[in-house]
């Protein structure tokens, strides 16, 4: 994978004071490619739970478990949106009818009280209830991929297994051709390696991935099925019926969240797996550990830094922070707070009376974090049903990227049939 | 034992229902459907190890003597 390269440093501005400047560029810090946890854990060490970098035009990063936790159920003062709800709608207002709308990924770029007008329509579908029933697919989907390649005694676990098993499970759910597949991972994979914040180049990254979905979008408003597609032409916002701009404004989000980020969480599960004989030997003799185990990785391998921005001036944990100023909540880097995880390095089955929140805190927590593990779980225990004792290829040497979303590149896994 | 929740700043993780399903209930979207309850006799480390598994830590404990 292309990575990318670090990011100018910009000068401080006046009103952040020396001891918080903490030099970390997340998209291409040279420690977090190596290994991106082990980065996360130095900088709980080295730097302040709130600390400010100068790459990346210079941004907030909540690194504290509890700063993290205060910051994402704040959405009064800490928003989502770049651009409020309401300017964005004065300025769409204001365009001549026609005009092309700015995309607005939704509903994670809403605050209160629009958030919960357009997750609405989602939570059923993505609840612990209705994920159940997709238990015996995604099974069936988990056992077909582990079986063609075990024969094989070597797999590269992302390409054979982490990408197709949920993609092909959220696709089916989305509504959206799964014979797609590799064109929408390319995809997705572009948009998030671009690194461009300019807003222009943002909103053609966002066209190409609803141009990709427009016939599927168009043909389903017309023949409606049970996938989500077809859900969200029947839903209402505030009274009005859905529009293609509405839809389009879903589908930018869910695309790239059911299409990147549990991939990641298998892969960085997979890692340890493989690194740790006598954990696998734990749970192939015990299967009913899988779900602490499951939990255990989801915390030490939390994955994802979602953004926030400064709604007003503000103190916020004694800290300065000016309006329209980015923070992003480093969540790895809160789940291996020692302040909250005893010995965070360590893997700890038993480690129970303590939450991660590898999945966010607040109204915008993920939506679709039943489906992930349901996924994690079902994934885990047929590995270790049926591959024996797996271990990383000597010859393949790990590489992370990092981002938004954070995950090793490749996973080269070896066993002996 | 009671256990009293937040119910408004819930935000559907359902972990306490991963853990107790019977004594956290949970509604069609998968959030917490109930604010109190008193905890039958006999399931509160149940109730205990559901309230602690609340990444929003909204669930709240009242044991007998705290009464």
């Amino acid at each position: 994978m292309a990575q990318a390269n670090l990011s100018p440093a910009v000068p401080k501005p006046d009103h952040v004071p020396a001891s918080l400047v903490y030099d970390f560029d997340m998209f291409a810090d040279p420690g977090m490619i190596e290994n991106a946890h082990n980065r996360a854990l130095e900088i709980v060490k080295e730097a302040p739970p709130v600390f400010w970098t100068p790459r990346n035009d210079g941004h907030w990063v909540i690194a504290g478990h509890n700063a993290v936790f205060n910051m994402s159920r704040d959405t009064e003062r800490f928003s989502n949106a770049m651009v409020s709800y309401e300017q964005i709608h004065a300025m769409i207002a204001s365009m001549p009818e026609g005009a092309p709308k700015p995309l607005i990924p939704a509903p994670i770029t809403y605050d209160p009280p629009h958030h919960a007008v357009y997750r609405g329509p989602l939570q059923k579908a993505f609840s612990p209830k209705a994920m159940t029933a997709l238990k015996d697919s995604i099974r069936e989907l988990a056992v077909a991929l582990i079986e063609a390649v075990k024969p094989k005694g070597e797999c590269a676990f992302v390409d054979a297994i982490a990408e197709p098993l949920p993609v092909t499970i959220f696709l089916r759910m989305f509504g959206l051709p799964v014979e797609r597949q590799r064109e929408y991972r390319d995809l997705v994979k572009e948009h998030f390696e671009d690194t461009d914040s300019d807003p222009s180049h943002v909103q053609a990254r966002l066209k190409k991935v609803t141009d990709i979905m427009h016939d599927t979008i168009m043909e389903r408003k017309e023949n409606p099925t049970d996938d989500l597609i077809s859900l969200l032409w029947q839903s209402e916002f505030n009274g009005e019926k859905a529009t293609l701009w509405d839809i389009q404004n879903y589908c930018v989000v869910l695309f790239a969240a059911g299409l990147d980020t549990v991939v990641n969480g298998m892969s960085l599960g997979a890692v340890h797996l493989a690194t740790n004989p006598q954990l696998q030997a734990e749970l192939r003799a015990d299967p009913d550990k899988i779900p602490a185990a499951a939990e255990e990785i989801l915390r030490r391998y939390t994955f994802t830094l979602p953004p926030r921005f400064v709604s007003a001036d503000t103190e916020f944990e004694g800290v300065q922070m000016k309006h329209g100023e980015k923070a992003v909540l480093m969540l790895p880097a809160a789940d291996l707070d020692p302040s909250e995880f005893d010995s965070p390095e360590e893997f700890n089955l038993a480690r129970e009376g303590k939450a991660h929140i590898a999945f966010g805190t607040g109204p915008h927590r993920c939506l679709g974090s039943h489906l992930a593990r349901f996924e994690l779980n079902i994934l885990y225990e047929e590995m270790m049903a049926r591959l024996p004792e797996f271990r990383l290829d000597p010859d393949k040497p790990l590489t992370y990227h990092g981002g938004h979303v954070w995950g090793p590149d490749e996973v080269y896994l070896k066993w002996d049939n | 034992m009671k256990i009293l929740i937040d119910k408004a700043n819930c935000v559907g993780n359902a972990r306490c229902a991963a853990i107790a399903e019977t004594l956290y209930l949970l509604d069609d979207d998968g959030y917490i459907a109930v604010e109190e309850f008193e905890v039958p006799a006999g399931m509160e480390q149940l109730a205990r190890r559901g309230a602690k598994a609340c990444p929003e830590r909204v669930i709240q404990v009242i044991e007998d003597d705290q009464e």
